[in-house]
């Protein structure tokens, strides 16, 4: 069963990945004016997020996944 | 390059021209104002024009921007994104130097505090060229 | 992009260090003009049914940028717990008498300390000594390598008075495509020591003979990759993989469980025993839609690890902006989990003991569901202010039982938690 399922996900992200590659998503460097703002970032508030992760850790078994990279005004 | 509507090159031929592509939501383009400012200060009677054009969706934003950092050289506002399109704009912000003759010499993405010294040097020697 | 750090916690209430996403910068709000920001935050929790525990937590949090995105974050952290905690024991029909962990002998003798509590038949045996006090803090250090690239580290040091722990992290990042797609990892790594109230039990231990170790340690070694990708203008979405490997002492040292006969009588009590390794691997896949001034952030991760636990959890938030600096924000989430292979609401004694056994009710089979709104305004120029309310419940799927004693008891009741946070943030 955990086989299965890592193979899954890995098929899931290949398939991405592969999406990604072909360069039809996506907009131009000069299109981010939706992406920079400050709720759109992918961990727009840390502390909350901090927080809630602190209390699903004590009451759930699994805890975390979500992390902040990419996304925002795509600047430097 | 061939004449635009939006910004002729060829008329500033004789000039060293600095182009810089920005937008109001672009954090760094805050701090590259004060120096395009200073640059453009410095160098303006040495035949250097700073042009920077405007990518914003609303003009609205554009201006807000200006009333908290203001420019004293010329601003293209370019809504639709005509010319980073043309100029191959690859990220926000980035800046193109053109020599006298009207040719590209570099383009350089991004603005860090770091390399203001080293584009001020570019600046300088394309100003001493004829 | 720091890795979520999976730190254990001893007690049953809010003990654990979850630490580095508190310093995940974001890069959005810092500007040449405020390169400081400021957040003073205060939690309040308070459980009712299955659980008691109450928790006030302040959280305080500085970061800046010094220049060209070179940001320093460092967070405090305070919590106090009190309130009555479940010991894992079921309730019966005639009175029990547990001793608190604190005490270091089960009944009374010259120099050595006893606590004990009695629990009225029917109820469900809870410990109304808990009392816990922890201090966190977390520093980290991110910046950009070269002109695509960026580049994270940072350390964790947490203590209360009977776990301390220690952990380090790193992770990096990539740009292409235009800035359309980035790629992320981050690795992690923890030390934790246990040196539980009265000494760590051994494991399935009889509860009686109140045989106690020394302290003890653990380790969780943990690696995240992930891929955020530019859909359209107003939509980003991210794809994470996350593997984290514990191993040491993951039983809880003040968990026991019932032991009984054929009609439920109680017989005694074990102290619980779980695996000394534990794998988990999640998926994590995120979705955030702007439609006009309103951001929807929707998620959903899968998660799976080496004691059987399989879950599914979807989580969305909607902020909307109303009038200038005022927002609301409703929150749902649901979340679903099947029980650790070891875990049992029980022992029976017409059983062997089984090698490994807990009635943690976070390693049973439930349903979590939240329901919560926040409120922000802007106060002043630089300034926000935020309030958010929430309630979190979780219902079990094993609540009864077959045994003649237990009949019309309720063996595992819901849990239900109020969450308060009010916060308050000041750019500078």
């Amino acid at each position: 069963m955990h086989i299965r399922s890592f193979i899954g996900a890995i098929v899931w992200a290949a398939g991405l990945l592969t999406a990604t590659a072909c360069s039809t998503l996506g907009v131009k460097p000069w299109q981010h004016e939706v992406l920079a703002r400050p709720a759109m970032a992918l961990n727009a508030e840390p502390i909350d997020t901090a927080i809630d992760d602190h209390i699903y850790f004590s009451k759930e078994a699994t805890s975390g996944g979500r992390s902040s990279a990419g996304g925002g005004c795509g600047c430097n | 390059m061939s004449a635009d509507p939006l910004l002729d090159i060829a008329a500033y031929r004789g000039q060293v021209l600095y182009v810089d592509f920005w937008a109001s939501w672009c954090v760094p383009c805050r701090e590259s104002f004060a120096w395009m400012n200073s640059m453009q200060a410095q160098f303006a009677r040495d035949g250097l024009t700073v042009i920077a054009v405007n990518v914003d969706h609303e003009r609205a934003d554009a201006e807000q921007f200006l009333r908290s950092h203001p420019a004293q050289f010329r601003i293209v506002y370019d809504p639709q994104g005509l010319l980073p399109e043309k100029f191959g704009v690859r990220g926000m912000p980035t800046s193109f130097l053109i020599d006298r003759t009207g040719h590209v010499q570099s383009r350089h993405e991004g603005f860090r505090l770091a390399d203001r010294d080293a584009l001020a040097q570019q600046i300088r020697s394309l100003l001493k060229a004829p | 992009m720091q890795l979520k750090r999976e730190v254990s916690s001893l007690q049953l209430g809010l003990m654990a260090a979850s630490c580095s996403l508190l310093s995940a910068t974001a890069r959005a709000q810092l500007t040449p003009e405020t390169p400081t920001q400021l957040d003073a935050d205060v939690l309040y929790y308070k459980e009712s049914g299955g659980g008691g525990v109450q928790a006030i937590e302040p959280v305080v949090s500085l970061k800046r940028d010094f220049g060209d995105q070179r940001v320093l974050n460092g967070t405090l952290v305070i919590d106090s717990l009190s309130g009555p905690t479940p010991n894992g024991a079921m309730p019966s029909r005639k009175p029990q008498t547990f001793a608190s962990p604190s005490s270091t002998s089960l009944v009374p003798e010259p120099g050595k300390k006893t606590t004990l509590y009695t629990i009225a038949p029917g109820d469900l045996p809870k410990d109304p000594h808990f009392k816990e006090q922890r201090v966190g803090g977390d520093l980290d250090w991110s910046q950009p390598l070269g002109l695509d690239n960026s580049v994270s580290f940072g350390g964790h040091v947490s203590s209360e008075h009977d776990f301390d722990s220690f952990a380090a992290n790193l992770g990096g990042s990539h740009d292409f495509n235009a800035k359309n797609t980035a790629v992320s990892f981050s690795l992690s790594e923890e030390y934790d020591r246990i040196h539980a109230h009265g000494g760590n039990p051994v494991p399935g231990s009889d509860y009686l003979l109140y045989e106690k170790e020394s302290s003890q340690t653990k380790t969780v070694s943990g690696a995240l990759l992930g891929v955020t990708q530019v859909i359209r203008r107003n939509w980003l979405t991210e794809l994470n993989y996350t593997y984290d490997r514990s191993k040491g002492y993951l039983t809880d040292p003040y968990r026991i469980l019932s032991l009984l006969d054929a009609d439920g009588n109680v017989l005694g009590y074990r102290y619980e025993s779980r695996p000394d390794s534990r794998g988990q691997q999640s998926l994590y896949w995120v979705n955030k839609v702007a439609l006009g001034p309103t951001v929807l952030d929707v998620s959903y991760r899968h998660g799976w690890d080496s004691w059987s636990i399989h879950s599914n959890t979807v989580d969305a938030h909607l902020r909307i902006d109303l009038s200038r600096g005022v927002y609301l924000e409703p929150h749902l989430r649901w979340y679903r989990q099947s029980a650790a292979d070891f875990y049992v609401l029980y022992l029976s004694a017409a059983r062997a003991l089984p090698g490994f056994m807990s009635s943690d009710p976070r390693l049973a089979d439930f349903t979590g569901t939240t329901v919560g709104v926040k409120f922000g305004v802007t106060v002043g120029r630089f300034g926000e202010l935020a309030l958010r309310v929430e309630e979190y419940e979780q219902r079990p799927s094993n609540q009864s039982s077959s045994l003649p004693q237990l009949q019309g008891l309720n063996l595992d009741p819901n849990l239900k938690a109020a969450i308060v946070q009010l916060g308050w943030r000041l750019l500078f």
